[in-house]
């Protein structure tokens, strides 16, 4: 029996057609070609200020500490996760740090156990999640408690004069600030993980298609936790630099932290569906938004103004994605038929 | 394996939930290398069946048997251990993977030496796999690096049931849910042309499905339920189309099969 599959059977050496990958360009290097049309408005509209070297420096530090955060809601929406505890557990960890060093603890215990707090505060999200409890409901809780544990551990006051941690925050090396190392040290580590390695394949696809990974036997609420436990270390991370570079920690969770690295994730083009993204694309995200704050400041914009704008950044953002994602399917869908292949019997 | 012994059997199967029957002392077998129609309309028992035996709900009595050897599946995983795989109607793959990835996953291979030990994957390899058991199953599809949200639902389901076959052991049993469903005509022959193929390897096949013309097209035999009774079971080739459908339909019962009723002894 010979059937004529005709539909969409594209013989193994065939690219897709010229539309597509032209279409595919568009969403892949579209915030590349955003960020740098930012650049070339505000040399113009912030001048002098904008294009010099010390405010590069300094959209590289904001955009660091952001990326850092932007990871960990990156990483956790990836795998199916909504992390808002994020501002609260980045507070904690630096305050977990922080009362260390003034126990007189060794700098690198200290930071060890903010980092552990922030794997632990993590997990512990992802254990009450598997059990059925909304992931949304459960952070934000967790965002409320912790904040309060923060805040009684601390004495409701920050602690401040952490010059320990100074290596890591406003200490330059080589010209550059601390936090941009660690930012792309994180940023590195995390994408080998998820596009080379197996458990990184699976926590993709635990966030894709849950159904799909246990079909073929993988424990999804592992997955689940690692997810929960991957947005905690981010936040520890942000904590503890953030304290370091201001040398002080802020007991109190700062929530505009959550929505700046939500905003990064939604201009990388990453579906809140899950299961898919590229975390390169969330650390530019964290870049366009820290250059677009520092050029709307240099050119003297009011900042409602400048809040305006950022929302309308990011709803073009959303936009140009779906557009292209949806065009993408059409094209490739229809009329592409290659009527000659059959499949013999 | 004795030469004659079905790869699946299962005998007297009755699944209660209280007092309703959804299945009625059901007995089906499938030999080595047969394609089984399962027929029926909706609430007839048929995807109670298949979840019988694909391990996902236990019998409340009756036996399973799979190439002679007695199992009791307490979960999916166990029946999956026995060589029982099967393809839900929702297909269940990942969007956002490609069609390597996505039969992969779950078995995907590691690179030798330190790099696998931490666990980085061979995608080479991981794509040679794939496009070998894409060509073991001599069906030409899209390159698999194509993301298979990028696939028609005939590849689609081509995809999902090279999945299962890769994780089929000789002589396996595969179970489908409706692959055709969704599917317009020449969709549906590629799907028709995958089962034929899986067959000639071998593996034995129960198809549940509404397309009687896919059913008449591609199975060995027929098998109807109505209301959790099996009413028929017949080769296909010797019954007509009508008498099919009054058999699902209720309104007929395959001459001299014996309906099992309320207080008969169980089948010898």
């Amino acid at each position: 029996m010979t059937v004529t599959g005709s539909i969409h059977q594209v013989s193994p050496g065939k690219k897709l057609p010229t539309n597509v990958r032209g279409l595919l360009f568009v969403r892949d290097q579209g915030l590349l070609v955003l960020w740098l049309a930012i650049i070339v408005i505000f040399a113009f509209w912030g001048a002098p200020h904008f294009f010099t070297v010390p405010t590069g420096v300094s959209i590289l530090n904001s955009a660091s500490i952001a990326a850092i955060y932007a990871a960990g809601v990156g990483v956790g929406v990836m795998t199916g996760v909504l992390d808002l505890s994020v501002p609260a557990t980045a507070a904690f960890s630096g305050v977990v740090t922080a009362l260390l060093l003034k126990e007189g603890a060794p700098v690198a215990v200290a930071i060890l156990a903010g980092l552990i707090a922030g794997v632990a505060i993590g997990v512990i999200n992802g254990l009450i999640v598997i059990r059925g409890f909304n992931g949304l409901i459960v952070t934000i809780a967790m965002l409320t408690s912790l904040s309060g544990v923060s805040l009684l551990l601390a004495n409701n006051t920050n602690i401040s004069q952490l010059t320990e941690l100074r290596f890591l925050g406003t200490q330059t090396y080589l010209g550059i600030p601390a936090p941009v190392y660690i930012a792309v040290v994180l940023y590195a580590a995390l994408t080998i993980f998820l596009r080379m390695t197996r458990n990184g394949m699976r926590l993709l696809a635990v966030g894709g298609n849950a159904e799909a990974a246990r079909r073929v036997g993988i424990p999804v609420d592992r997955y689940r936790v690692a997810g929960f436990a991957i947005s905690g270390f981010c936040a520890a991370v942000g904590g503890i630099v953030t304290a370091a570079y201001i040398t002080t920690a802020v007991p109190g969770p700062s929530i505009g932290i959550v929505f700046s690295a939500m905003t990064a994730v939604a201009l990388a083009g990453i579906p809140f569906s899950g299961g898919r993204g590229s975390l390169p694309r969330v650390a530019l995200g964290a870049v366009v938004i820290a250059t677009m704050s520092a050029g709307l400041l240099l050119a003297k914009v009011s900042s409602n103004w400048s809040a305006i704008i950022t929302g309308a950044l990011l709803i073009g953002g959303l936009a140009l994605n779906m557009w292209t994602t949806n065009m993408t399917s059409k094209l490739l869908l229809s009329g592409q038929d290659v009527p000659d292949k059959k499949v013999t019997r | 394996m004795i030469a004659g012994t079905p790869a699946l059997e299962l005998r007297d199967i009755s699944v209660h939930y209280g007092y309703a029957r959804a299945l009625d002392r059901v007995t089906f077998t499938v030999a080595p290398g047969e394609v089984v129609a399962l027929l029926g309309d909706n609430g007839a028992g048929k995807s109670t069946l298949l979840k019988v035996m694909s391990g996902v709900h236990r019998p409340s009595s009756g036996t399973v048997l799979v190439h002679g050897e007695e199992h009791e599946f307490r979960s999916p995983r166990d029946a999956a251990g026995a060589g029982i795989q099967m393809v839900y109607q929702d297909l269940a793959l990942v969007d956002s993977f490609d069609i390597a990835a996505n039969l992969a996953l779950g078995r995907e291979k590691l690179l030798k030496g330190p790099l696998g030990w931490f666990g980085f994957l061979d995608r080479a390899a991981i794509r040679r796999e794939s496009q070998a058991e894409l060509d073991a199953l001599a069906v030409r599809t899209a390159p698999v690096t194509r993301p298979v949200e990028m696939l028609s639902g005939g590849q689609r389901q081509v995809v999902a049931i090279a999945r299962a076959a890769a994780r089929l052991p000789e002589h396996g049993i595969l179970l489908l849910d409706e692959p055709t469903a969704a599917l317009g005509h020449e969709q549906a022959e590629l799907v028709e042309a995958l089962i034929r193929s899986l067959a000639d390897r071998g593996t034995s096949i129960v198809l549940v499905t509404h397309n009687l013309p896919l059913a008449f097209a591609v199975c060995d035999r027929t098998v109807v339920l109505n209301r959790g009774h099996k009413v028929a079971d017949v080769p296909t080739a010797e019954h007509d189309k009508d008498l099919v459908v009054s058999w699902i339909t209720g309104a007929s019962v395959q001459e001299g099969l014996e309906i099992p009723r309320a207080g008969d002894p169980p089948a010898a």
